[in-house]
C-alpha cells in the first residue's frame, strides 16, 4: 500500500498541461462522458484498453455487494430490461466472508476491462488487519480519485430543508484513508494520514472543472487547515491556487467542525463542495441526512480511465436486507448517473423522469423515507410511470 | 517511401472518419434512441404505438441474397414483429444501380442495426479499384468484428455432432488491406497490416464476447511460426489482453492445424478469435461442417452498429429463382437481430420456430436432402410460430 | 562392400566446392535458365532430371532419417524396401545443424552435396532447435533445392476410421513465395507490414506441374484455389498463370474456387474435389485440412519437388515422448517413400508395397498406438513384410 501511495507521488509532473488538453478536448458536448474519459486520459502512462462497446451496446461490471446490494441490483436489471437500455451487465459476486483478495481483484479487473461499473457496497468481513477494505481497495486499484456525490432535494420527500443543491466532490484515495496504521510502542497507535500536492491538485481541478462544466458559480474547499496545518495546508493550498485559473468561479474554504454546523443550520449557501477523503465522509453522510435519508442519493467514483457509480452513502443495509423494505432509489440514481454517462441520455432521461414521477408527484416511498409501500412496489411503480411517459 | 506515406495517409484518413463519426452518431443519439427504448416497451404492451417500431437498414444482396431476405419480411410480417426495413438496392456487380454508398452507411449509422445479405465480388472491378464494396461498407462503419456463432442445428445431418463454436474474425486490416502493386511485371506485393491497435480490439471483443455467453476458452488462430512479426503481434496482442481476463482459458493454435483439428475434433473449440484471412478460412470450414452456408449466421459489429449477415457468404448464384435457397441463416440472423436491440421475445419465437421445423424434418431445403423450396420452409416456420 | 569404399574415396570430391560446381553446371539447361523451360512446348518437366540420370536400375536417394522417432520409421522403411527387393541404394546423411561459416547454424555441405548429386531425397521429421541463430532445418532445405512445389495426396486409408470416406484430394502448394516471403517490417511502432509475394515465374511452374502432375497421375481435373475477389492483383496474377496453363492441358479440366468456398466444400463433400493447386499460405492450410479428413499427418505423405531435385518427407513431427520406445507409426514415411517410387517410375515396386501397406491397415491387427491399435512399429513393419 504504501509503496503504491508513494509510487503516485512520482507520477504526475505534467498532469497540468495535460489536463487542460484533456478540458480543451472536452468541449465538444456531443460526445458522452464514457468516450470523453475513453479518448482523452488525463495520464497516458497506461496502455489503453479498447473500449467495450459493440454493435452500440456497452458492456458494464456489476458488483451487486452484500446486503441490499444484490436485490436493488435486481431491480435495476429488470428496469433495465424494460426500458431496452443498450448495456450488458458482467456479474461478479464477491464473497465477504473469503479472506483472501481473488475476487476483488477479479472485480477490479473486470472494471479495467469495461471502463465502467455500478457497485452496492462491498463488505470486508473479516477483521484482520492484514485485510483492507475492499471498497477502498477498488478505488485505490483503479485510482479514482474524485467521489462525486449530487445532493438535491426531492420535493415529495418531507425535510426541514427544501430545495438543497449542493455537490460534495472528495477525494477519494488518500488522506485518513491511506490504510496505515501501526502500534510503535504497546498501546501507541499511530494512523498516518497522506495528502500529496499531486492527487490534490487534480482533485481540485476536477471540481473545478465540474463547477465550469455544469454551471455552478462557487466552489468551497473544506478542510482543517488550522489543525493540521501541512497535510491539510497543503490541500488548501492547492485548491486556493487553482481557484486564481478559474476567474469566474468563486472560492472560498471553510472548516470542516464549522462547515457541519452550517450545513445543518443553512444549507443554502453552499454549492460545489471540495475536500479529503474523511470530511467527504462526514459531509456526505450530514447531507444525505438532510435530504431524507440514506436510500436516495447515488454517488460516482471518477478516476483517468474509470467511472463507478454506487449508492450514495455507503451502507450495507444488512439488517434490513431480504425484507422488500429497502429503498431501491439510491441505486436507480446511481445507474441513471451511468447511462448518462455512457451517453444514454434518452433512457437516462426516461428514467430520471420516471423516478421524479414516483417521488414527487405519486410519493410512491419505502418506509425510511416516510413512505408505506414496499420496494417492490416503488420499482413497479416506476415500471408502469415509463410507460405512462408515452 | 510512396507505400509507408500512403499508409499514413490510410491511417489518418480512417483516424479522422472515426472521429467525425463519434461526434455524428452522438449528435442523433436521442433521435436514434427514440426508436430503441419504445421497441422494447411494446414487448410488453404489445398495443405499442406508431413510434414504438424499430427501423433496420435492409440490403438485400445479391445472387439468392433478395430471395432470402424476402422469406425474413415475410417471417416478421406473419409475427407482427414491429420493425421497419429500410430497404436498398447495393451491388457491386451492378454498379449502375447501386445506392451509393454513403447513403447506406448513413442510414446504417442512424438505424444502428442492418440486415445483409451477401454482396457478390467480382475478381475485377469496373474501375480498377483494389477495394471491393464489402470492404467499403466495413471500412466507412469500422464494423471491426465478425461473430460467426457455428452450432449443429437439431435434425441436419452431417458427419459432426454437438459443434458449438463461435469464431470471431478481423475483418478491417490483416490480408484484406486492398494494397497490391506490381513492382515489376509479373511480381506482385500484397500488403497485408497488422496493427496492435486493432489486433488488441479484437481479441477484448473476443474475450468480452465470451464473458457475455458464458464461454470458457478462446483460442487465437495465427501462423506466427511463419509470419513472426506481423501474426507476432496479433497473437501478442491476443496474449496482452487474455492477462485481463483471469477467468477464461486462452490458448494458441497455428492456423494449419486449427483447419486439421476442426476437421477430425471439433469439439475441441470454444471461441476462436483469429487474423482477417485465417477467419475466412475457419468460419467458412467451420460452416461445412454442421450444414453449409445455408444454416449459419453471423454478425459484424463497430462500437455504434451491427450488421447481420450469413456466416458463410456465398451468392449460390446457381440457385438465383430456382427458389431452392435455405432461408434458415438469413432467419436466424434476424433472430439474432431482434435479440440485439431488445425484443427477445420475438427473437425466441422465430428460433423456436426454425427448430421446431427443422425437427419435423419434412420441411428441407435441397441443401439439407429435402425438397422442399424456399417458400415453403418460410411458411412452415411461419406455420409453426407461436 | 566395395561399394561403400567408392563413396568413401568419392566424399572429398563431392565435398570441394570446384568439383561441386562442375557437377552442378553439368546439369541440364532447366536448373539454369528457368524461363526457358517455361517457354518451350509440353516439355517434360524439369522434375524430371533427376531420374534421366540413372537408367542402369539401382538408383541411388539420400536419406535424412531425421531426429526423434525418424531413425526408426526410417529403419522400417529401408527394412519393407529391402524386402520388396526395391532397386535402391541408400545414401544416409546427417543434417543435424552445424555452425556455418556465416556463424548461423545450418545444413551440413555433405548432406546438400549428396541430394545435389542424387537428386532425390526421403526425410524423416526434423526438428529445429528454438533459439536464436537457427534456421528452421525444413526451410533451408527447401531454399537449397528450391523446392517451389509441395503435393500431398490426401486418400481415405480402409481401416482408418474417420468421419470421411471417399476422399481422394491431391494438395499442389507454391512452396517459395506468397505469404511466406519473410518480408516483414515495423513501419510504426504497432504497425506491421507483411509482403504476400506473387510473381509470374513462380506461379507458372507451380500450375505447369499441377497439370503436368494430374496427366501423368491420370487425374482429372485441377482446380485452382485463391481469394481473387479480395486480392485482385496477386492472386489476379495467380489464377491468370492457371488459366493460361490450363489451355495447354485440354485433357485436364480447369476449375477456379475460393479459398472459403473450397473449405466450406470441401468437409461437406471431398469427393468434388480432385487435384488443388494455389498459392503458399493457402496450401499450407489446405493439406494440414485434408490430411485431417483422411485421419491425420502420420497417414499423409508428402514431397517437395523442386527443380534441383525432389525431397520426400513425412512431415508430422519428431515425437520426441516416444521416440526410442518401438511405438511411432512409419505409414506416413512409407508412403512418401511409394510417392517417391513413382516419381522414379518404378510403379510396379510401389504397387507392391503399396498394396502390402494398405492391405495391413485393412487389416487393423497391428495398428500402433496412434491408430488405436496396440501394435508396435517393428510388428507393423513385420505384417507389412509379410504381405508383400
Amino acid at each position: 500500500m504504501a509503496v503504491r501511495l508513494f509510487s503516485k507521488l512520482r507520477v504526475l509532473p505534467e498532469i497540468k498541461a495535460a489536463y487542460s488538453s484533456s478540458a480543451a478536448a472536452a468541449a465538444p458536448a456531443q460526445l458522452s462522458d464514457f468516450d470523453v474519459q475513453h479518448k482523452t486520459p488525463v495520464i497516458r502512462k497506461q496502455k489503453l484498453i479498447p473500449k467495450a462497446q459493440y454493435g452500440g451496446r456497452h458492456a458494464v461490471t456489476m458488483l451487486p455487494g452484500g446486503g441490499i446490494g444484490p436485490e436493488c441490483m435486481g431491480y435495476v436489471r429488470d428496469i433495465f430490461k424494460y426500458i431496452g437500455a443498450p448495456v450488458d451487465f458482467e456479474i461478479v459476486d464477491i464473497d465477504p466472508t473469503v479472506d483472501n483478495d481473488d475476487d476483488v481483484l477479479y472485480a477490479i479487473t473486470t472494471i479495467k476491462r469495461n471502463g465502467v461499473g455500478l457497485k452496492g457496497n462491498i463488505e470486508t468481513k473479516s477483521e484482520a488487519a492484514y485485510v483492507t477494505s475492499r471498497n477502498v481497495a477498488l478505488r485505490n486499484e483503479l485510482d479514482m480519485y474524485a467521489y462525486v456525490l449530487n445532493c438535491k432535494s426531492f420535493p415529495g420527500v418531507e425535510t426541514r430543508h427544501k430545495d438543497i443543491d449542493v455537490v460534495i466532490i472528495r477525494q477519494n484515495t488518500e488522506g485518513e484513508y491511506a490504510m496505515l496504521e501501526h502500534e510503535s510502542v504497546h498501546g501507541v497507535i499511530e494512523s498516518m494520514k497522506v495528502v500529496t500536492a499531486s492527487n490534490s491538485e487534480r482533485v481540485a481541478r476536477f471540481a473545478f472543472e465540474f463547477a465550469r462544466k455544469n454551471g455552478r458559480k462557487k466552489v468551497t474547499t473544506v478542510h482543517k487547515a488550522n489543525i493540521m496545518k501541512l497535510s491539510d495546508g497543503l490541500f488548501l493550498e492547492t485548491s486556493k491556487r487553482l481557484a486564481k485559473e478559474y476567474p469566474d468561479i468563486e472560492h472560498n474554504d471553510m472548516i470542516i467542525d464549522n462547515c457541519c454546523m452550517q450545513l445543518v443550520a443553512k444549507p443554502h449557501q453552499f454549492d460545489v463542495m471540495l475536500m479529503t477523503n474523511l470530511y467527504g465522509s462526514i459531509v456526505s453522510n450530514v447531507v444525505c441526512g438532510l435530504l431524507g435519508g440514506a436510500g436516495l442519493l447515488s454517488g460516482r467514483n471518477y478516476g483517468d480511465h474509470y467511472a463507478v457509480f454506487e449508492p450514495g452513502t455507503r451502507n450495507t443495509g444488512t439488517a434490513i436486507a431480504g425484507k422488500n423494505v429497502a429503498n431501491p432509489i439510491a441505486m436507480i440514481n446511481a445507474s441513471i448517473d451511468m447511462l448518462e454517462h455512457l451517453g444514454h441520455h434518452f433512457h437516462a432521461d426516461l428514467l430520471r423522469r420516471a423516478v421524479h414521477k414516483t417521488i414527487n408527484v405519486d410519493r410512491i416511498m419505502t418506509p425510511d423515507v416516510g413512505g408505506t409501500a414496499s420496494s417492490t412496489d416503488v420499482v413497479n411503480a416506476i415500471i408502469g410511470n415509463i410507460g405512462l411517459n408515452h | 517511401m510512396s507505400l509507408i506515406s500512403r499508409n499514413i495517409f490510410r491511417a489518418l484518413v480512417q483516424g479522422s472518419q472515426h472521429v467525425s463519426k463519434g461526434v455524428h452518431t452522438s449528435a442523433v443519439n436521442t433521435k436514434e434512441n427514440v426508436c430503441f427504448a419504445p421497441q422494447s416497451i411494446s414487448t410488453l404492451q404489445p398495443n405499442a404505438s406508431k413510434e414504438g417500431r424499430i427501423k433496420c437498414t435492409l440490403i438485400p444482396g445479391d445472387g439468392v441474397g433478395p430471395e432470402l431476405v424476402y422469406s425474413v419480411q415475410e417471417v416478421f410480417k406473419a409475427a407482427g414483429i414491429p420493425v421497419d426495413f429500410e430497404s436498398f438496392f447495393f451491388s457491386e456487380v451492378n454498379p449502375t444501380l447501386s445506392a451509393p454508398l454513403e447513403d447506406v452507411v448513413n442510414s446504417i449509422t442512424r438505424n444502428k442495426i442492418c440486415i445483409k445479405g451477401i454482396l457478390a465480388t467480382p475478381d475485377f472491378s469496373h474501375t480498377g479499384e483494389l477495394q471491393t464494396l464489402n470492404m467499403k461498407l466495413r471500412n466507412a462503419l469500422d464494423l471491426y468484428a465478425n461473430v460467426v456463432h457455428v452450432k449443429s442445428l437439431p435434425n441436419v445431418k452431417c458427419r459432426h455432432h454437438d459443434v458449438d463454436c463461435i469464431i470471431i474474425r478481423e475483418q478491417t486490416e490483416g490480408e484484406y488491406s486492398a494494397l497490391e502493386h506490381e513492382s515489376v511485371p509479373g511480381v506482385v506485393e500484397c500488403l497485408k497490416i497488422i496493427t496492435a491497435a486493432k489486433s488488441e480490439r479484437i481479441a477484448k471483443f473476443a474475450f468480452d464476447y465470451a464473458v457475455k455467453m458464458g464461454r470458457k476458452k478462446v483460442t487465437a488462430v495465427h501462423k506466427a511460426n511463419i509470419m513472426k512479426l506481423g501474426d507476432g503481434l496479433f497473437l501478442r496482442s491476443c496474449e496482452e489482453m487474455a492477462k485481463l481476463y483471469p477467468r477464461i482459458q486462452f490458448e494458441k493454435m497455428i492456423v494449419d492445424n486449427c483447419t486439421m483439428q476442426m476437421v477430425s475434433n471439433p469439439n475441441q473449440f470454444d471461441v476462436m478469435v483469429t487474423p482477417n484471412l485465417y477467419g475466412n478460412i475457419v468460419d467458412n470450414l467451420a460452416s461445412g461442417l454442421v450444414g453449409g452456408a445455408g444454416v449459419v449466421a453471423g454478425a459484424s459489429y463497430s462500437a455504434e452498429c451491427a450488421v447481420f449477415e450469413q456466416g458463410a457468404r456465398h451468392i449460390f448464384s446457381g440457385a438465383v429463382g430456382k427458389n431452392i435457397a435455405n432461408p434458415t441463416a438469413m432467419l436466424l440472423c434476424s433472430a439474432n437481430l431482434l435479440s440485439h436491440v431488445n425484443l427477445p421475445k420475438y427473437s425466441r419465437m422465430i428460433k423456436n420456430a426454425i427448430n421446431t421445423v427443422l425437427k419435423d424434418g419434412k420441411v428441407r431445403t435441397k441443401d439439407l436432402g429435402g425438397q422442399s423450396t424456399t417458400k415453403d420452409f418460410t411458411y412452415a416456420v411461419i406455420h409453426c410460430l407461436s | 562392400m566395395s561399394r561403400n569404399y567408392i563413396k568413401e574415396l568419392l566424399k572429398p570430391l563431392r565435398e570441394s566446392k570446384v568439383v561441386g560446381g562442375f557437377l552442378r553446371w553439368l546439369k541440364p539447361a532447366g536448373s539454369v535458365d528457368t524461363a526457358g523451360v517455361w517457354d518451350g512446348e509440353n516439355k517434360a518437366p524439369a522434375t524430371r532430371n533427376g531420374v534421366a540420370q540413372y537408367s542402369t536400375g539401382v538408383r541411388k536417394v539420400t536419406l535424412i532419417p531425421g531426429h526423434g522417432i525418424g531413425p526408426e520409421i526410417t529403419v522400417a522403411v529401408q527394412k519393407i524396401f529391402e524386402a520388396a527387393k526395391v532397386p535402391i541404394e541408400w545414401d544416409e546423411v546427417d543434417v543435424t545443424a552445424v555452425r556455418g561459416p556465416d556463424g548461423k547454424f545450418g545444413i551440413p555441405q555433405k548432406a546438400i552435396d549428396s541430394v545435389n548429386a542424387n537428386k532425390i531425397g526421403l526425410k524423416g521429421p526434423l526438428m529445429t532447435p528454438v533459439g536464436k541463430g537457427y534456421r528452421s532445418l525444413n526451410l533451408a532445405l527447401r531454399k537449397e533445392f528450391d523446392l517451389y512445389a509441395n503435393v500431398r495426396p490426401c486418400k481415405s486409408l480402409d481401416g482408418i476410421k474417420t468421419l470421411y470416406d471417399n476422399v481422394d484430394v491431391v494438395t499442389i502448394r507454391e512452396n517459395t513465395e506468397g505469404e511466406y516471403s519473410g518480408i516483414e517490417h515495423e513501419i510504426v511502432d504497432g504497425v506491421v507490414q507483411s509482403i504476400k509475394l506473387i510473381t509470374e515465374e513462380a506461379s507458372k511452374r507451380v500450375a505447369e506441374f499441377a497439370f503436368q502432375f494430374a496427366r501423368d497421375n491420370k487425374r482429372k481435373k485441377v482446380t485452382a484455389v485463391h481469394k481473387a475477389n479480395i486480392m485482385r492483383m496477386s492472386d489476379g496474377l495467380f489464377l491468370r498463370c492457371c488459366r493460361e496453363l490450363a489451355t495447354k492441358y485440354p485433357d485436364i479440366k480447369f476449375e477456379e474456387r475460393y479459398l472459403d468456398t473450397v473449405c466450406l466444400n470441401m468437409v461437406q463433400d471431398p469427393s468434388k474435389f480432385d487435384v488443388l493447386v494455389m498459392p503458399n499460405l493457402y496450401g499450407d492450410i489446405m493439406s494440414d485440412m485434408c490430411s485431417g479428413l483422411v485421419g491425420g499427418l502420420g497417414l499423409t505423405p508428402s514431397g517437395n519437388i523442386g527443380k534441383n531435385g525432389a525431397l520426400f518427407e513425412s512431415v508430422h513431427g519428431t515425437a520426441p515422448d516416444i521416440a526410442g520406445k518401438d511405438m511411432a507409426n512409419p505409414t506416413a514415411l512409407l508412403l512418401s517413400a511409394i510417392m517417391m517410387l513413382r516419381h522414379l517410375q518404378l510403379n510396379e515396386h510401389a504397387d507392391r508395397v503399396q498394396n502390402a501397406c494398405y492391405a495391413v491397415l485393412r487389416e487393423g491387427k497391428s495398428l500402433t498406438g496412434d491408430l488405436g491399435g496396440t501394435g508396435k512399429c517393428s510388428e507393423f513393419t513385420n505384417a507389412i513384410i509379410s504381405k508383400l
